[in-house]
């Protein structure tokens, strides 16, 4: 069987790829981060429960989550689409292919999200079920996030694909690929980091207002964030030796950007580290959001690098329509204007409800 | 064809999709209307000073929120993701169309959030006034979200412009864009209504309650009025095709249509009644039965809006197998199998028959059918076929099943999918050919030398189909047989015997023997039998008659005949069931029921309550049929024409005549196995194909009930030009021999359709010779088993009296034969020129 004759032909573009690419990393960006602080916090709030470590600052979580869970689905939207316009006669195939799963997230986040609310709007009444709940929040969003996981390594894992053949019932999933776990665990691991920053964050803004009860949040904001980051270093190389020959050998085009990302990326969490050893939090927020956005980008060379033998996103027709585009940009210059009105309006106002 | 196709079984056929969007779209409506309703509520409360109002609007804000955005938010995602599961051609097509489309929407629904969290955390936080424009921020981006989603659905169903241009704009401001903008902007804020109803009837203050209740019904009914304007406005604004298939060419989509138009009343009399009544059981429980009216009122709208798309996905452009229209004469030409990106079967070969039509079912049915599902389960709908009916049926699709796509596969294709469904998916319905025995049959004696009389008969109509009604439950069958004999006094100069003659018959049918004298007619005698006799049992299709002459009270003359009646309909090849006899003939109830069931689906009728309760159901009481004496009812075709010219538009590609009529190789009948059986003519040579044939049919009805309709469906499918096509009226206008025949020489042409015999006098079996002595059948037999017929129920049993009177199966005095009745050789050609001619061919 001929993989590369499996591989779809791509609709045309209404401008070209490149915008689409720049518009991927950076709402993906965004998504990434706020994806990791709700995964990354809802993994620590049931360890800490589970290992009786019930304090504040498992409230102050619990109260955040609902929200985090609200935007990370909304900044989960732009990436998702932008993706589909690049790379869907990819994504599609690999969804299709393990589609019961794929299908399921929506089940599963439904279950997360609404235990969130539970979570958090019955804190105080619901004592060692706690631990229950968060372990179930945190299960469920692991579970989405090994899904996706399977989906975008198959996505590139074109070779794979013939299984289908035997399996079209849409239960398969890219276990045979070498880098899907190292790259799930990485992942987590980053998630974890940038939760325990997001703890840290949290707290450090608190104290920094004179709370003076601030501290211990971020302690347990900054070594958890220190001992993912650590492990993640661990786990870096694993994943690096497992990803396809045609990435490693860094021969491909782009191979020097994809280098680059990566050695600054490394560099930036190095110093990310050191500051959050030292609970210096926001030089460690700073250096881990330059880690985190080298590593998109690394991410999405990984992904040009692998999809290299069969297909370049230079390739991609095109068809001018820029209007569209154009309309796009005024109005999300004014949802900007109006989110940042909106929070200025409550921010602002301080009259009581009659 | 190009992405690979996620096998669902039960859960295929849009179940998946139904489920997830109809629930999302009831939610997604809510998340509109309801932010409407939670700032004009606040405002209210605001207005009359009253705390319980806002504190109502608190909690219901609360309710919202847990409603709209968990769950609306997700399932809206999970549409995303199904429909890139089972549509992603389509989808990719909508996402690269409308790329910024969607952009816009993500920044409506990033503000909504901003907003409704903004909103419900601050409520009694901030000013009132700050309040409302957090609420109106809200209800506006939500709005704004349905303005973008409408018009990303709406280019599904009616692009316009955008076909032509493929312009984002055309697309967008698509022909329904407006009416369906302002549909369910009335739509979102009568469910707002609904689910107000939920939270308004379970607020504890009695008062309170009450007046919220009503407040809630004027939220469902006010919206519902301009709902239905906006319905008819949204009506007909839809282009004719979308309108023909939603309200006359999808019979599916009828149970929806009458929902929608049901419901809407039912929710408006709800309405009332809660605000009516106040005892609060009865509240709760109309507040729970309207919300689940509103759902399936949801439920018969996206139904209708989905259903009008057929066969496409997106109308015009691409086919609900994912095919682009542009790209099916390629496709068609290529085969999917050679086509397809996710192929495995590429060349079909003796041993991956099975294997290549589950693939194509996969490709072409499975997007659209589920196996064993609730919804377009394909199923019973293959059960219903054998192989040669299905096969049949793919090549009509998109042409008399306008919902379907048309098939995109060669003719091997679609022989290999029928073969698969029938053999495979349903398994039990290859057909075998049935074992026939013949029977010992020897012609009665006559001696050139002695005898004085020659005696011939025969049927008018060779064999005539019977669909045992008392069996059956259903009435197809044509009129009774019509026996004719001539009785010739043997001389130089011959003479046809009339007056001093009596014929008698003595026939043997399934219940016992059936005796009669025939009448006296215009040079021949003749007799009509009351109705058609009991088939024999094992299966026969004829019934053997002996006939005798008597000149002055004594027998001068004995002869055999072989009447033809077959049970052999083969309605079960299409509709359902199985033989009802010996699996080989005979209409099943079962095959009968099926009949009904399609008809009633596509004219109305209610035939199959008649059945089901045990009444035969007569076609010819209807749809009036020459042979049987009947006329039409006002407005409806003849038998033979509604017949010919509705299953024509599904079974038009190659001759399938046999597909009904008893005339199969590989059946219990052969009714056709006369002379040009043996040459190798066909049906079509002297009727047409069935296309010309229900034309010419159809043609002669003029502007009668759905002549004109289902003459549409067959513009270009036929060999003949449709213009071109002569009417004509069944059993009266036939092929005439002498179009092939010229003045009664060997054939000019093997094609005798397109011209008539005018009236009942010229047909075949009415006419005679020049001499205008002999009737044509006397010599020749009857139509469809012209000497020498070759029957294989028996050696002769086909030329019956010319083996009797001449020890040849060939026509009556052929091989210059003439002292049969001329007891010498004669040497004028007087019944029709070439009459002294040798039998051209013999084997």
């Amino acid at each position: 069987m001929d993989a590369a004759r499996l591989i779809p032909t791509p609709d045309v573009l209404q401008i070209p790829w490149g915008w689409f690419q720049v518009l991927l990393t950076v709402t993906f960006f965004f998504h990434l981060v706020v994806m990791n602080i709700l995964l990354g916090c809802s993994i620590i709030t049931f360890f800490r429960h589970a290992f009786g470590r019930t304090t504040g600052v498992n409230k102050e979580i619990s109260k955040k989550l609902p929200t985090t869970v609200a935007f990370t689905i909304n900044f989960g939207v732009p990436p998702l689409l932008f993706l589909q316009v690049i790379y869907g006669h990819f994504m599609y195939v690999s969804s299709i292919l393990i589609g019961v799963y794929w299908l399921s997230i929506v089940a599963i986040l439904i279950l997360s999200y609404y235990s969130t609310y539970i979570y958090s709007m019955n804190y105080d009444k619901i004592g060692v079920f706690r631990t229950v709940l968060t372990g179930f929040i945190a299960a469920t969003l692991l579970a989405v996030a090994f899904i996706f996981t399977n989906n975008f390594s198959l996505m590139i894992n074109i070779t794979a694909w013939p299984a289908y053949f035997d399996n079209p019932e849409g239960t398969l999933l890219n276990l045979s690929d070498p880098s899907l776990f190292p790259r799930f665990f990485h992942s987590v691991l980053g998630a974890i980091a940038v939760g325990g920053l997001a703890i840290g964050l949290f707290y450090d803004f608190k104290k920094r207002k004179g709370d003076e009860t601030a501290e211990e949040g971020i302690a347990v904001g900054m070594n958890w964030f220190a001992g993912a980051t650590m492990l993640n270093f661990g786990v870096g190389p694993w994943y690096w030796g497992s990803l396809p020959e045609s990435v490693r050998s860094l021969t491909g085009d782009g191979s020097a950007f994809f280098l680059f990302f990566l050695l600054a990326g490394i560099v930036a969490a190095i110093f990310s580290l050191i500051y959050g050893m030292r609970h210096q939090v926001r030089p460690a927020v700073y250096y881990l959001m330059g880690t985190l956005f080298c590593m998109v980008l690394v991410r999405e060379f990984t992904r040009r690098l692998a999809l290299a033998p069969w297909f370049k996103t230079s390739d991609l027709e095109v068809v001018p329509q820029y209007s569209p585009f154009i309309v796009f940009l005024i109005i999300f210059a004014g949802g900007l204007g109006l989110i940042y009105y909106m929070i200025r309006l409550v921010l602002t106002d301080k009259g009581a409800h009659p | 064809m190009n992405y690979p196709v996620w096998v669902l079984d039960v859960f295929g056929g849009g179940t998946l999709i139904a489920l997830i969007a109809i629930v999302h779209v009831y939610v997604a409506h809510f998340a509109v209307g309801g932010g409407l309703f939670l700032v004009i509520t606040e405002m209210k409360g605001l207005r009359e000073n009253s705390p319980a109002i806002l504190e109502y609007t608190r909690k219901h804000t609360r309710f919202f929120l847990l409603i709209t955005m968990v769950f609306g938010g997700l399932t809206g995602v999970a549409i995303w993701f199904t429909i890139g599961l089972l549509s992603p051609a389509a989808t990719s097509s909508i996402i690269h169309s409308f790329v910024f489309g969607w952009a816009i929407e993500w920044i409506f629904f990033l503000s909504e959030i901003v907003s409704l969290l903004l909103y419900y955390y601050y409520f009694n936080k901030i000013s009132s006034r700050s309040h409302l424009i957090l609420g109106w921020i809200y209800f506006a981006c939500a709005w704004g979200s349905l303005f973008a989603i409408n018009g990303i659905i709406g280019y599904m169903l009616t692009p316009g412009e955008w076909l032509n241009n493929h312009n984002f704009w055309s697309g967008f401001f698509n022909p329904t864009f407006w009416p369906s903008l302002f549909f369910r902007t009335f739509l979102a804020l009568m469910i707002a209504g609904l689910f107000g109803f939920l939270t308004s009837t379970t607020i504890k203050d009695a008062e309170m309650r009450h007046k919220m209740v009503r407040y809630c019904g004027i939220w469902l009914m006010a919206p519902l009025v301009l709902l239905i304007a906006s319905a008819v406005w949204y009506k007909a604004a839809l282009p004719p095709a979308q309108q023909e298939m939603i309200f006359s060419k999808s019979p599916e989509l009828k149970p929806f249509l009458s929902g929608f138009i049901y419901i809407s009343p039912l929710l408006f009399a709800g309405g009332l009644l809660i605000a009516a009544f106040r005892p609060q059981s009865v509240r709760r429980s109309t507040a729970i039965v309207l919300f689940f009216l509103g759902f399936l009122y949801m439920g018969c709208f996206e139904f209708i809006r989905e259903g009008g798309r057929r066969p496409y996905i997106i109308h015009g452009y691409m086919y609900s197998t994912s095919i682009l229209k542009q790209d099916l004469p390629e496709v068609q030409k290529t085969g999917v199998l050679q086509s397809g990106r996710w192929i495995k079967n590429r060349e079909i070969t003796a041993d991956n028959r099975i294997e290549a039509g589950e693939e194509l079912n996969t490709i072409l049915c499975l997007p659209c059918h589920s196996t064993g599902g609730v919804l377009n389960d394909i199923l019973p709908l293959a059960r219903r076929f054998t192989p040669n009916g299905l096969e049949a049926f793919i090549g009509s699709m998109g042409v008399a099943n306008p919902y379907m796509p048309p098939f995109s596969g060669s003719g091997e294709e679609a022989a290999v999918l029928a073969e698969y469904l029938t053999t495979s998916l349903v398994p039990g319905f290859m057909p075998v050919a049935p074992d026939i025995t013949p029977i010992s049959v020897s012609p009665a004696p006559f001696n050139p030398e002695t005898s004085k009389y020659v005696l011939l008969s025969g049927s008018t109509l060779g064999t005539i189909l019977f669909s045992e009604p008392e069996e059956s439950g259903i009435d197809l069958s044509y009129g009774a047989p019509v026996l004719r004999a001539q009785l010739i006094f043997r001389d130089e100069s011959p003479s046809v015997i009339m007056d001093e003659a009596t014929i008698s018959f003595i026939i043997h049918t399934g219940k016992g023997k059936i005796e009669g004298r025939m009448e006296e007619k215009d040079g021949f005698f003749e007799a009509t039998l009351a109705e058609i006799p009991t088939p024999v049992k094992p299966y026969q299709p004829f019934f053997m008659a002996d006939i005798n002459a008597e000149v002055e009270g004594k027998i001068v003359a004995v002869s055999q005949m072989k009447i033809g009646v077959s049970t052999e309909l083969g309605c079960r090849n299409c509709h359902g069931g199985n033989w009802r006899q010996d699996g080989r003939s005979g209409i099943s109830r079962v095959t009968a029921a099926g009949i009904l069931k399609s008809h009633d689906t596509q004219s109305n009728t209610n035939l199959s309550e008649d059945f089901n309760k045990g009444k035969i159901i007569v076609c010819s009481a209807c749809h009036g049929d020459v042979s049987r004496g009947t006329e039409s009812k006002p407005g409806l075709l003849s038998l033979s024409t509604a017949i010919h010219g509705f299953h024509a538009g599904f079974l038009s590609k190659g001759d399938n005549c046999a597909l009904c009529h008893a005339s199969s190789d590989t059946g219990a009948s052969h009714s056709f196995d006369g002379i040009h059986k043996q040459l190798e003519l066909s049906c079509s040579n002297c009727h047409g194909t069935l296309t010309d044939h229900a034309v010419s049919l159809l043609k002669q009805e003029g502007e009668t009930g759905q002549a004109e309709k289902l003459l549409s469906l067959l513009e270009n499918r036929g060999e003949v030009d449709i213009d071109e096509i002569i009417p004509r009226t069944p059993w009266t206008m036939e092929p005439d021999c002498l179009t092939c025949h010229v003045d009664f020489q060997p054939p000019e042409t093997d094609n005798a359709f397109n011209i008539w015999t005018e009236d009942e006098e010229e047909l075949f079996h009415n006419r005679m010779g020049e001499a205008g002595a002999i009737l044509c059948s006397s010599c020749h037999g009857p139509p469809h088993s012209l000497y020498p017929a070759i029957s294989p129920y028996g050696e002769g049993l086909g030329s019956l009296q010319p083996m009797q009177y001449q020890k040849s199966p060939y026509p009556i005095a052929a091989d210059k034969g003439c002292a049969v009745c001329h007891t010498v050789e004669m040497e004028e050609d007087m019944h029709h020129p070439g009459s002294l001619g040798i039998f051209r061919n013999k084997e």
